[in-house]
C-alpha cells in the first residue's frame, strides 16, 4: 500500500474514524511509521477533526462526571482494599516475617542443641550417679571388709595370741584351718579358708579336749572365712569333726579330721 | 501536548485526578459527538460515562505514537455509541460488516445539536459529508449512499472539506488554544 493510494483512497480519514478493518489499519500504521510526509498529513487530519469536535462540543451535565468519578474512586478503593493490603502483607512477610522466621529457626536450632546437650548431660549424670552409687557401695563393702579384716588382724596380731595350724588327717588330708588362741583375752579365732566345702547336711564343729572330755566350742560357720569360737579353759587340744548340719552334742570321733595340741 | 501526555501517563498509573483533568479537557467534544449520533440526552450521558470508564480501564492500550489521545477517545466513544444503538435494533448491518444507524430522514434534530464553527464556513455538501462520517457515525460507504454520490466523489468531499478547514483554522486556532489552556 503506497503513500499516494493511501491518500487518494481516503484511507487515512477512514483510519482516523475507525472504519478500517484490523488488517487495513495495520497497513496504514506501518505506512505512517515509515513516511514522515504521510505522518505530517495524518497529524493535520487529526488536528482538523479534533478542531471540529471542539468547535461543536456540548458541555455535559455535571452529574455525569460526578457519577464517573464515584465509580472510578470506588474502583480504586476496592483495588486498595485488595491489592495494597496484599502488598502490606507481602511487606510484612518479606522483612519482619523473614526476621521472625530466621529467629524461630535459630531458636529451633539452639533449642535442639540445648536439648541434645541436656540429654547428654542427663545421661552422663545418670551414669555418674550409678558409678557414684556403685563406688559408694564398693567403699562400704571395702570399709566393712576393712573393719572386719582390721578386727581380725587386731585380734590375731596380739602378742598373746598363739597361732595354731590344724592340718587335715587321712579323712580330709587337704584341709587346713588356722586358729589363734589368746589365753589372756580368752578368745579363739578361726580362719576357715582352708576347710573344704561340705555337703549341705554337714557342718564342721570344733571341740576342746579338757581332761579327756570333748567340750563343744561351736559349729564352724560355712559362709565366713574368719570366725570366733568359744574359749574353753584348761583345754589340752583343739579338734575339728564333721557333724550333721547344725552341730552335735557329742563329737563323732570317726569323723575327726584334725586336731592340735595346745 | 507534553502536559497531556503527562496526564495520560498518570491516568495509566490509576491516578483518578488525571482522569478528571482529561475529562474536563475532552468530555465536551466527546459528548458533542455521542449526542449527535444517538440524539438522546439521557442515553448520551450514560454513553459518555461508559466511554470515559473504558478510557480509564483500557488506558494502557493507548499508544501516543499511533495518534492523538482525542482520536483514540473519539473511536471509543463512536464504537460504544454505535454498539448501543445496534442493541436497540436501530442499526443495519452493511455489506462490509460495519454498522450504521438507521436514521430516519424526518428525525427531528434539536437546535443545540446543529453544527457550528468552521464547519459552517464550508460549502453545504462538504459540511454534510463531514457531519455524516464524523458526527453521525456513518461509514464512508453509508454516507456516500446517503448523499447519493459515488464513493470516490464522497471521499473527495471529505478531503476537500478538511483542506478548507485547515485553511480556516490558523485564524481561529489561537483562540481555541487559549480556551483549552484555560480549561487545563
Amino acid at each position: 500500500m503506497d503513500k499516494d493510494s493511501i491518500k487518494e483512497n481516503g484511507l487515512l480519514e477512514q483510519y482516523l474514524l475507525g472504519e478500517l478493518s484490523e488488517k487495513e489499519s495495520n497497513e496504514v500504521e506501518e505506512a505512517l511509521k515509515g513516511d514522515e510526509e504521510l505522518r505530517t498529513y495524518f497529524n493535520e487530519l487529526e488536528a482538523n477533526f479534533q478542531q471540529l469536535a471542539f468547535e461543536n462540543a456540548i458541555t455535559p451535565p455535571g452529574r455525569v462526571k460526578a457519577s464517573l468519578m464515584d465509580i472510578v474512586n470506588n474502583e480504586i478503593n476496592e483495588e486498595r482494599k485488595v491489592i495494597p493490603i496484599k502488598t502490606r502483607q507481602q511487606q510484612r512477610f518479606s522483612i519482619p516475617f523473614a526476621a521472625a522466621a530466621s529467629l524461630a529457626f535459630i531458636f529451633f536450632l539452639s533449642s535442639a542443641w540445648l536439648y541434645n546437650n541436656w540429654k547428654t548431660t542427663q545421661s552422663n549424670l545418670e551414669s555418674l550417679r550409678n558409678e557414684t552409687s556403685d563406688l559408694r557401695s564398693r567403699i562400704t563393702t571395702i570399709e566393712e571388709d576393712y573393719d572386719e579384716t582390721n578386727k581380725w588382724y587386731q585380734a590375731i596380731n596380739q602378742p598373746d595370741a598363739v597361732q595354731l595350724v590344724l592340718k587335715g588327717n587321712d579323712i580330709l588330708p587337704d584341709a587346713t584351718a588356722i586358729t589363734y588362741v589368746n589365753h589372756q583375752d580368752k578368745t579363739v579365732i578361726l580362719n576357715t579358708q582352708g576347710l573344704p566345702e561340705l555337703a549341705e547336711d554337714k557342718d564342721y564343729q570344733m571341740w576342746a579336749d579338757v581332761d579327756g572330755v570333748m567340750i563343744n566350742m561351736g559349729v564352724i560357720p560355712s559362709d565366713v572365712t574368719m570366725t570366733t569360737m568359744k574359749y574353753i579353759d584348761d583345754a589340752h587340744s583343739i579338734n575339728i569333726t564333721i557333724e550333721p548340719a547344725g552341730g552335735n552334742d557329742h563329737p563323732t570321733v570317726e569323723q575327726l579330721i584334725s586336731n592340735v595340741i595346745l | 501536548m507534553k502536559d497531556e501526555l503527562e496526564l495520560i501517563r498518570r491516568m495509566q498509573k490509576r491516578d483518578s485526578q488525571a482522569l478528571s483533568s482529561l475529562y474536563d479537557l475532552y468530555s465536551g467534544a466527546i459528548y458533542g459527538v455521542i449526542f449527535r449520533i444517538c440524539k438522546n440526552e439521557s442515553q448520551a450521558e450514560d454513553l459518555l460515562q461508559e466511554t470515559f470508564l473504558k478510557i480509564w480501564n483500557k488506558s494502557e492500550l493507548y499508544n501516543p505514537e499511533k495518534g492523538k489521545f482525542f482520536t483514540w477517545a473519539y473511536r471509543i466513544a463512536k464504537n460504544i455509541t454505535l454498539n448501543e444503538l445496534r442493541k436497540n435494533d436501530k442499526l443495519i448491518q452493511n455489506e462490509d460488516l460495519s454498522v450504521y444507524k438507521d436514521r430516519s430522514d424526518d428525525a427531528e434534530e434539536k437546535d443545540f445539536l446543529a453544527l457550528t464553527g468552521s464547519l459552517k464556513k464550508l460549502e453545504v455538501h462538504h459540511q454534510e459529508a463531514i457531519e455524516l462520517v464524523y458526527f453521525e457515525g456513518l461509514t464512508h460507504r453509508e454516507a456516500h449512499q446517503k448523499m447519493g454520490v459515488p464513493l470516490g466523489t464522497f471521499k473527495s468531499y471529505i478531503r476537500q472539506a478538511l483542506k478548507k478547514l485547515k485553511d480556516t483554522y490558523p485564524k481561529e486556532y489561537f483562540l481555541w488554544w487559549i480556551i483549552i489552556e484555560m480549561i487545563r
